[in-house]
């Protein structure tokens, strides 16, 4: 599984950029601005490709044969 | 990636919290905090170049009554006061002789930028610790822009 990951940017001049690293889905956008809230007001948002990718869950069934 | 946000920071802090980000933040640029004594040690010239810079986005909370909420901090005879206006704003009030308003400006402004560099760095790594998240690395770049890598929510 990719790693989840913010890496958050602070310029010499106080300016901020919140960055989410491996997460898909809009799960990204709470993740950045959790970040967001605590510092300030987000002045601009960008969603690259990765943001439209659905987050994908696999699911591995096992059956359990019972002996007697 | 996925998503980028560009934050303008807002500083919501009491004196003592501004203190500390400016005490961290001048001594990167060579600034030093000067006491009471090293203050009152300098006559005033009246050839002195003055220039106020307000920070806009910040909010200095009250403290009790009888605290001095100003900070004076200097480099080769440039001088930056740090103080809270009776609105609760950050102020800055850079003085130096031999250099244009223009100037002093500019580095007062610099100086900002790195105060506020230093509140939000403390603030980001003080409620990222509280949520449990991890840092997982932490570089200063050459232009002195800090990342910071956080894993788990």
């Amino acid at each position: 599984m990719a790693k989840e990951e913010l890496e958050i940017e602070i310029s010499p001049t106080g300016k901020v950029t919140v960055r989410t690293i491996g997460i898909k889905g809009p799960h990204c956008i709470d993740a950045a601005e959790m970040v967001a809230r605590i510092i300030g007001t987000v002045e601009s948002k960008q969603l690259t490709a990765e943001f439209y990718e659905a987050q994908t869950e696999v699911r591995q069934s096992t059956d359990i044969k019972q002996r007697w | 990636m996925s998503t980028v946000l560009v934050v303008a920071p807002l500083i919501i802090a009491n004196w003592p919290v501004i203190t500390a980000a400016v005490t961290a933040a001048v001594g990167t640029m060579g600034f030093s905090v000067l006491n009471r004594a090293e203050r009152e040690r300098q006559s005033v010239d009246s050839r002195v170049t003055r220039a106020e810079i307000e920070v806009e986005d910040a909010d200095i909370l009250p403290e009790a009554s009888g605290t001095c909420e100003e900070l004076v901090v200097e480099r080769d005879g440039v001088r930056a006061v740090f103080s809270r206006d009776v609105r609760g704003a950050l102020r800055v009030c850079m003085e130096g002789s031999g250099h244009s308003k223009a100037e002093l400006k500019r580095i007062g402004e610099e100086l900002i930028g790195r105060v506020t560099q230093q509140y939000v760095y403390h603030r980001v790594v003080t409620e990222l610790k509280q949520r449990n998240m991890a840092i997982v690395n932490e570089e200063v770049a050459a232009d002195r822009t800090v990342k910071i890598r956080v894993r788990n929510w």
